[in-house]
């Protein structure tokens, strides 16, 4: 497969590099476009480490400064497919909150697979979730569902903090009705919009690519959809509905919901269990989604699929996105994935011990006022060979 | 109450009247369930950390705009800036831009929601029992760029209930905590409001010990702000204005046609009267004055209101069974009834006092509740439990009155072949009246109950992503309950109001003073109960109702 030395390239031409590289690339580009789309490294997700868009949406309180000149800000922006630069002019506003969605994407995937083989690496440059994405792998669907969850969230939260302006009426045609819609009825949730605009944003991508039903490209696309449904949809499910009754002396004879999102960490959990039970699948002539094996269930909307079988990820092999374990920690007792015996695959490990020095005894006033001891530790550390 | 209407109607007439009345309460629902919007909507707001180091109650902090106010992201960034505490100001501004808010979302709750992060550090657990100490400023604007105008302000303390529901290893997991009731405004009659939240750690006048010290490490504080629909309003006060000058005719219509009767009014008529009276009352449309007027008090009133119609509706309930009980005892007076009316009155007497310090006290203070503190808590459950009784009490009566009559019914059916034709006309059409009247009445109480469950059951499962079902239900339960009381009073007053067809009215010529002629004494073989037993549980019974009975 071609696509893994390609994809790299892709990555440099669209940051830009150098010349040489983008005639050598422009030439490959011309035989397989197609698998461009969704082989590149670059993807919208590079967003969350980007520090232009975080720098540049420090300014949000004054809208002046998008009129002056920051336009080209969206061209510039490295991963954005033409329709999501479409969207980033738009809503401009968006790009803040979506840049830290992928972000908290990023973050949850590490916190979520710190003690697993694959954690999430982002060791080479140039891509955001390592090339974990070359293949279609159980673990390409969860960073596509977590980077997902990552933007619905962000955009929530900023839609609650009052960020973003057309927040709440997302479905009727606005801003001219939008002061009646809200009057008559409230508008809708924040979530809600959230979850839309996500779908809007993240499929738009996947949407673009016009590949002929029954190829691969075509299967990569359609599960690529299915898997950022589901991450949209752990937002949903992990989330809470709060009511608080206000009837006739207060009694519940009326009652008013609203959901309460839950934490970032609940809805990764949620995915990485997703993730354990995501079943492989295939797609027929008819574009039609049907288990890998006939016995058993279809995944439903909130199950993550995926194409091929996972690398064991315990040797460095670029082609299948794994970036080896040689050099990770492990817990030398634990027989879990942190274990030494399965994270270093059999090979062994290296152990000495450090100082390290942590904070105790601390005296606390709720927000930020922290007085503590340093107390010092040594610890064995074991790292695989 | 000698021969009512619903006696000489025409069963082709009944049946149109009341196939008219099915039209109206299928229209009441379906005006709310599709044009209305749900009743109530929640927005949650996020608010914005500001920074404070004058520690001044005077300035506002505004989330955003040209005079917004230093902020922080999350309190590592604090942290490291050297900000402590006092000096963070929990802001949010209400509604979200580019909103405003409108008259017509009559009522205005705020409920306070804590994110609190879980940590293993020492010092930064939160306290079983613990309590947060607030000081909050309300404001309010009406243009975009004045200055806001100070509502209240108001030191109070809320009891933090949370939970950890993971192991202890999750570190950075939030606790889940119930929300926190903020504050109850009675009316929205400015644009923008503006609150304003701190935690400060000062010493605590009462038992000097320092506030907000174990609260655990909050993160966030949301506010969630909860205010009826513009639409909903607006559907709702249509309808009173629809069923306010129909019910009052009829109600005039009906008092007009008894006093034509040329006769005194009988007790269940006057009963029927102030029904009706209340009834108006209750669909007088003066919530319309809230566009123009500040109305604090009128969340108060319509509670107060909605009781009042309540405790009259038992207490016809309660009139209606006894004086169709069908036996021989003379009753037509109020006095009998005083046990069971004193019930239902002592029950929303006890609603009422609780209403009026809850809401009462809203008026001056919004962020205050009776629920916030313990007294005020054991206070709060005293009056409801003693309302609960009283109603228990109330039910127990009203299930054995309508026992009594059913036994009482059961028992003239026999006897009715050796009845005289006029007594027995009589008996008859007590027996249909109260058929009708148990069959309509009970139809009523279940759709309520129906629809109420059906509300409670719809509210809050709706999860988003999916379509939104074009049918609003909780609406539609509101404005077809609200339509079918109306219904059920107009029904009341027309079939039960007295005829001018002379067959029934001349039933018996001395019983024109109540519905029950004491023609016992004439036919004492069929006429009296048999059954010994019967007899004595009768008397008993009677002792129980504190009745004599006239033989």
């Amino acid at each position: 497969m071609s696509s893994g030395s390609h994809c790299r390239g892709t990555g440099r031409l669209v940051a830009g590099t150098t010349r040489l590289n983008t005639m050598r690339n422009l030439w490959m580009l011309l035989g397989i476009v197609v698998a461009v789309t969704y082989a590149q490294d670059v993807t919208w997700w590079n967003l969350g480490v980007d520090s232009r868009i975080l720098h540049q949406f420090d300014t949000i309180g004054s809208p002046e400064l998008y009129i002056l000149g920051t336009q080209p800000l969206c061209a510039e922006l490295p991963g954005l497919s033409s329709g999501q630069q479409k969207l980033c002019q738009l809503f401009q506003d968006h790009m803040g909150p979506i840049g830290e969605g992928a972000r908290m994407g990023i973050e949850e995937c590490r916190y979520q697979f710190s003690n697993r083989r694959w954690n999430c690496s982002t060791a080479e440059t140039g891509s955001v979730f390592g090339r974990v994405t070359a293949i279609a792998s159980r673990e390409a669907a969860f960073t596509y569902a977590i980077s997902a969850a990552g933007v619905v969230n962000a955009i929530s939260r900023s839609c609650r903090e009052g960020e973003l302006s057309p927040c709440g009426c997302s479905r009727a045609a606005r801003p001219p009705d939008l002061d009646r819609d809200w009057v008559w009825g409230g508008c809708g949730d924040n979530v809600d919009y959230g979850y839309r605009f996500a779908k809007e944003f993240v499929d738009a991508r996947e949407k673009e690519s016009n590949a002929p039903r029954g190829t691969y490209m075509y299967a990569r696309m359609k599960s690529n959809l299915h898997n950022n449904e589901a991450g949209r949809r752990a937002v949903y499910d992990k989330a809470g509905v709060q009511c608080k009754c206000h009837g006739v002396s207060s009694s519940c004879s009326l009652k008013t919901c609203w959901l309460q999102l839950a934490e970032f960490h609940d809805v990764g959990a949620y995915l990485k269990d997703k993730y354990d039970g995501a079943s492989r699948v295939r797609f027929n002539k008819k574009g039609k989604m049907e288990p890998h094996e006939a016995r058993f269930n279809r995944p439903s909307k909130d199950d993550m699929v995926y194409l091929e079988e996972s690398p064991d990820y315990c040797m460095y092999d670029p082609r299948a996105g794994s970036l080896g374990t040689v050099g990770r920690e492990c817990v030398k007792t634990s027989m879990g994935t942190e274990g030494c015996d399965l994270m270093c695959c059999g090979r062994g490990y290296n152990s000495y011990t450090k100082e390290v020095v942590e904070r105790c005894n601390c005296k606390f006033k709720w927000c930020c006022y922290v007085q503590c001891k340093k107390c010092r530790r040594t610890v064995d550390v074991h790292v695989c060979k | 109450m000698a021969g009512a209407i619903l006696e000489n109607l025409s069963t082709k007439k009944l049946s149109f009247f009341c196939l008219c009345l099915l039209l109206v309460q299928i229209a009441c629902f379906l005006v709310g369930g599709l044009v209305a919007p749900a009743p109530s909507s929640a927005h949650n707001i996020l608010t914005t950390k500001c920074i404070d180091p004058s520690f001044s109650l005077q300035k506002w902090f505004q989330p955003h705009g040209p005079h917004a106010c230093d902020k922080v992201r999350d309190f590592d960034e604090a942290t490291k800036r050297g900000i402590f505490a006092d000096w963070i100001v929990f802001s949010a501004q209400v509604p979200h831009r580019p909103n405003t808010m409108h008259r017509s979302f009559q009522y205005m709750l705020g409920v306070l929601v804590m994110d609190i992060g879980y940590s293993d550090e020492d010092g930064k657990h939160l306290a079983p029992n613990a309590a947060v100490t607030l000081v909050v400023r309300l404001g309010y604007k009406d243009t975009d760029d004045g200055e806001f105008q100070e509502l209240v302000s108001v030191n109070e303390t809320r009891k933090l209930e949370c939970v950890f529901p993971f192991t202890e290893d999750k570190v950075g997991y939030h606790y889940s905590c119930e929300p926190l009731p903020l504050f109850e405004l009675g009316s929205v009659h400015h644009k923008h409001y503006l609150i304003n939240i701190r935690m400060p750690i000062t010493k605590d006048k009462a038992t000097g010990a320092l506030t907000n010290t174990n609260i655990g490490s909050p993160e966030d504080l949301h506010v969630v702000i909860i205010h009826q629909n513009g639409g909903f309003t607006t559907v709702w006060m249509s309808i009173k204005t629809i069923m306010f000058p129909i019910v009052l005719l009829i109600t005039i219509w009906f008092w007009r046609r008894v006093k034509t009767q040329g006769k005194p009014s009988v007790l269940l008529e006057r009963t029927i009267f102030a029904l009706a009276i209340i009834m108006s009352i209750l669909n007088f449309p003066m919530e319309w004055l809230t566009f123009w007027v500040e109305v604090p008090f009128m969340t108060l009133l319509s509670d107060i209101k909605q009781g009042a119609f309540y405790a009259m509706l038992f207490s016809f309930w309660i009139i209606f069974i006894g004086e169709h009980l069908m036996d021989q005892t003379q009753r037509n007076r109020l006095k009998v009834y005083r046990r069971q009316v004193a019930s239902i009155i002592f029950t929303f007497f006890c609603l009422f006092i609780f209403d009026v310090c809850e809401r009462g006290v809203q008026l001056v203070n919004p962020f205050f509740s009776m629920w916030n503190t313990d007294k005020g808590y054991r206070l709060a459950m005293a009056f409801i439990i003693l309302a609960g009784i009283c109603l228990c009490s109330y039910c127990l009566f009203l299930l054995f009155m309508v026992y009594q009559v059913f036994k009482n019914i059961s028992m003239r059916r026999a006897t009715l072949p050796h009845m005289a034709k006029a007594r027995r006309l009589h008996y008859e059409g007590l027996i249909y009246r109260f058929r009708f009247f148990m069959i309509f009445t009970v139809l009523t109480a279940i759709f309520t109950v129906i629809f109420f469950i059906m509300s409670q059951v719809l509210e809050g499962h709706q999860k988003a992503g999916e379509s939104i079902s074009s049918v609003q239900y909780t609406s539609g339960f509101y404005t077809g309950v609200y339509g079918m009381w109306n219904i059920y009073v107009v029904a009341v007053l027309v079939l039960y109001a007295p005829s001018h067809k002379k067959t029934a009215s001349t039933s018996n010529g001395e019983g024109s003073e109540g519905s029950h002629v004491e023609f016992d004494i004439d036919v004492p073989s069929e006429g009296r109960p048999t059954d010994p037993v019967v007899a004595g549980s009768l008397t008993e019974a009677y002792q129980l109702l504190s009745k004599t009975a006239t033989e």
